[in-house]
């Protein structure tokens, strides 16, 4: 009972402390009022979500506007509402029929955010242009892709996917190159499991992470005097945990590189804070793999919301660092929706037949039963998106 | 945030003091290290920190002789103890052995099966490599990824105590308020804890029945409830037992109980196993183009074991004389 009593009237005159030095220049977030944990740390603890659709890049026709008005709220929920229920099955029994089967009635929606864009610098909201051997790296992944769907009906009917590329009417002679990196991505070859896209190995969740606008981007942290954990709950069960070291210590060797990174925090006032490094290279986030440096601010800014804020740099990629911003609000405890068990892996019976068709497929030419594998394409996914007013 | 340097510095000088009253202890800003960790949070045992079990459990929670590999075959005798390594894992030698133990089961020491339920065992430890969900880097369950040979990390609050295990990257949350059940069964349980004292008490159910308690076929079924009881030795041992009760496995409830070790290293932190890319070839190697094992028959991967003597090894020379 007596460390009780020391901890309560510890925690009381650190929220004295605070309050009395913060609060006359506090901002609209009032930090001295925010929760505190016992040991007067600010309470950064629950399930939290983004409740609302909010582009990563903003467009153009907002210009360096950050909010939208709320005029302008209202009227993209009742245009995207329209999407809802619409059937976008196309030539019924084809492949792009069957990837088109996940309408917008597997797909929910949220409403529209207050602002324009995650991305709050550079000003335009969009990320910064990449170095000109990030543009090459790109371009050259692009073309191998591109050239693994030449043959398929994809590129015939000049589907949004085989954009930049062209239908040739046989198999790329490029079809059996080794990739230049580590493949990342989904890819019109299954060779083996390196062909497969992180996603469809089950090894997709990462950070940073910015959910989907179709949701699906849950976090619970708790914290303990001097630590804190947080979990991830993303898309397809493909959530993860994250370890956070705050001991003061310097970053990983750069030898030992992680899934996750390596994040260590400290608290900077009421704010903490996590830098991150040593990604492992089978990483990519939109270009960047293990020289992704992250720095992560964590606020609480009211009774249910909390403020994520990211800078993200990489000078091997881009230009210039970028800054992203997201809105949390707090979830119901009891209810505790947050799929804390991430079971993609134990449930994936998809990748293994993606292969084993493949293999088929292979068969059925040499035996003169079927086409040449390289005429059906089994890597591009739905394209739904593309019609959200938001975009993304 | 946008307050000026100076006031965030006088902030946390402030903060820092209060701390420092409140824990009893002297810390810098922000930091934390197994010295300056705080023995309580709100009146309980602060069990906070990484951890790991030291002991052979995770072969066999069962007392047991060492053995000469994790999967045997017969030898020259027909002797169940003359037993010799078998294919898989004759080529690491010495280091694919099983340890001795003293076990972790108390009481008697016996799992007490159904007769059913021991043929399953039985069977599951003859086949061992085809199906422990540890080698398909499955979910591991509990109370089995509390004492795998990987380190854990608990963070404790007052309403929620977090265990993250390096294995798989996997988690657990103990719900310490009220809280729906999960709309499913699981592979790493559901747990409620309370504490009685000092000792933290928790409930676990909502299990699947697809996770084993050790390489040694021990298994349960969607039946299973776990009464784990956490309580501390020492500031760095908690003591951990497990009343495990699945009417469909077992006649009657049995416990394990061992004990759990703070890794006292002054920058430890919680390193990745996240062990779903090494288990690709184990799993989906036989739907590769070019397998890159020497050969699967179907489904079944043949593994050919070449091992060469490294040249100059003396030993060698000496017996080629």
């Amino acid at each position: 009972m007596r460390t009780r009593l020391v901890l309560v009237v510890g925690a009381a005159v650190v929220i004295g402390a605070l309050a009395a030095v913060v609060r006359p220049w506090a901002t609209a977030s009032a930090e001295a009022d925010i929760p505190r944990t016992p040991w007067g740390e600010p309470d950064l603890q629950g399930i939290w979500t983004n409740e609302f659709d909010t582009p990563l890049q903003r467009a153009a026709r907002y210009g360096t506007r950050e909010f939208f008005t709320e005029d302008e709220r209202a009227a993209l929920d009742e245009e995207r509402l329209k999407l809802l229920g619409r059937d976008r099955r196309v030539e019924r029994g084809t492949e792009l029929d069957v990837a088109g089967a996940y309408n917008s009635v597997f797909m929910s929606m949220k409403r529209t955010g207050r602002r324009t864009s995650l991305i709050v610098d550079p000003p335009d909201g969009r990320i910064p242009p990449l170095t000109p051997e990030a543009q090459q790296r790109a371009a050259e992944d692009r073309a191998f892709r591109l050239a693994l769907l030449q043959a398929t009906a994809t590129c015939k009917n000049n589907s949004p996917a085989c954009a930049g590329g062209k239908y040739v009417a046989a198999p790329s002679p490029r079809r059996d190159e080794p990739l230049a990196r580590y493949n990342t991505a989904r890819m019109n070859r299954h060779y083996g499991p390196e062909d497969g896209s992180l996603s469809d190995r089950c090894l997709s969740g990462g950070i940073p992470e910015f959910g989907t606008a179709y949701g699906g981007s849950f976090r619970r942290i708790v914290q303990t005097p001097g630590g804190v954990s947080i979990f991830y709950d993303v898309g397809q069960g493909q959530g993860f945990q994250r370890s956070i070291a705050m001991h003061g210590g310097p970053h990983l060797p750069a030898s030992v590189r992680q899934w996750h990174g390596d994040s260590r925090g400290r608290w900077e006032g009421d704010t903490l804070v996590i830098d991150v490094t040593n990604f492992s290279p089978k990483t990519d986030f939109f270009g960047s793999r293990e020289n992704l440096h992250l720095i992560e601010r964590w606020t609480r800014t009211g009774p249910d919301t909390l403020e994520y804020r990211v800078t993200i740099e990489d000078p091997t990629v881009w230009t210039r660092p970028w800054t992203v911003v997201e809105e949390f609000t707090r979830q119901n405890e009891k209810e505790n929706r947050i799929y804390y068990e991430p079971r993609c892996h134990e449930g994936n019976y998809g990748f293994p037949s993606l292969l084993l068709a493949a293999r088929l497929a292979e068969k059925a030419y040499a035996e003169g039963r079927g086409p040449h594998p390289a005429f059906n394409d089994n890597a591009t996914d739905f394209v739904g998106v593309e019609e959200n007013p938001l975009g993304r | 945030m946008r307050i000026t340097g100076s006031l965030v510095s006088v902030a946390v000088v402030a903060a820092v003091a209060g701390a420092g009253i409140a824990l009893s202890i002297p810390r810098t800003a922000g930091q934390t290290s197994e010295t300056t960790r705080p023995d309580r949070i709100d009146g309980r045992p602060n069990f906070s920190g990484i951890w790991q079990a030291n002991n052979e459990a995770h072969w066999d929670l069962q007392a047991h002789a060492a053995r000469p590999g994790a999967v045997t075959q017969p030898g020259v005798y027909p002797f169940e103890y003359a037993r010799v390594a078998a294919a898989p894992v004759v080529a690491l030698g010495a280091a694919a052995g099983v340890p001795a133990s003293l076990g972790v089961v108390q009481d008697d020491g016996e799992i007490p099966y159904t007769p059913e339920a021991l043929a399953i065992k039985k069977a599951n430890a003859e086949h061992w490599i085809d199906r422990d969900p540890e080698l398909k880097c499955y979910l591991p369950g509990i109370p089995r990824a509390m004492y795998m040979p990987y380190p854990f990390e608990i963070t404790q609050s007052t309403n929620k105590i977090h265990m993250a295990y390096a294995f798989a990257n996997t988690a657990r949350t103990i719900h310490l308020d009220e809280v729906d059940p999960p709309p499913a069964e699981t592979w790493m349980g559901h747990s409620v804890g309370r504490w009685e004292g000092d000792t933290l008490v928790v409930d676990v159910s909502y299990f699947n029945d697809k996770t084993w308690f050790d390489r040694a076929g021990n298994f349960h079924s969607d039946a299973l409830k776990l009464t784990e009881r956490f309580s501390p030795l020492t500031r760095d041992v908690i003591q951990y037992e497990v009343t495990i009760e699945d009417p469909k496995v077992f006649t009657r409830p049995w416990r394990i109980a061992m004990p759990l070790y703070r890794r006292m290293e002054s920058k430890m932190q919680l390193l990745e196993y996240r062990c779903t890319e090494f288990a690709e070839e184990f799993l989906y190697g036989h739907v590769r183009k070019e397998p890159l094992v020497t050969r699967w028959e179907g489904e079944t991967m043949v593994v050919e074991i070449t091992r060469k003597v490294p040249p100059g090894d003396k030993f060698y020379e000496w017996l080629r004389k």
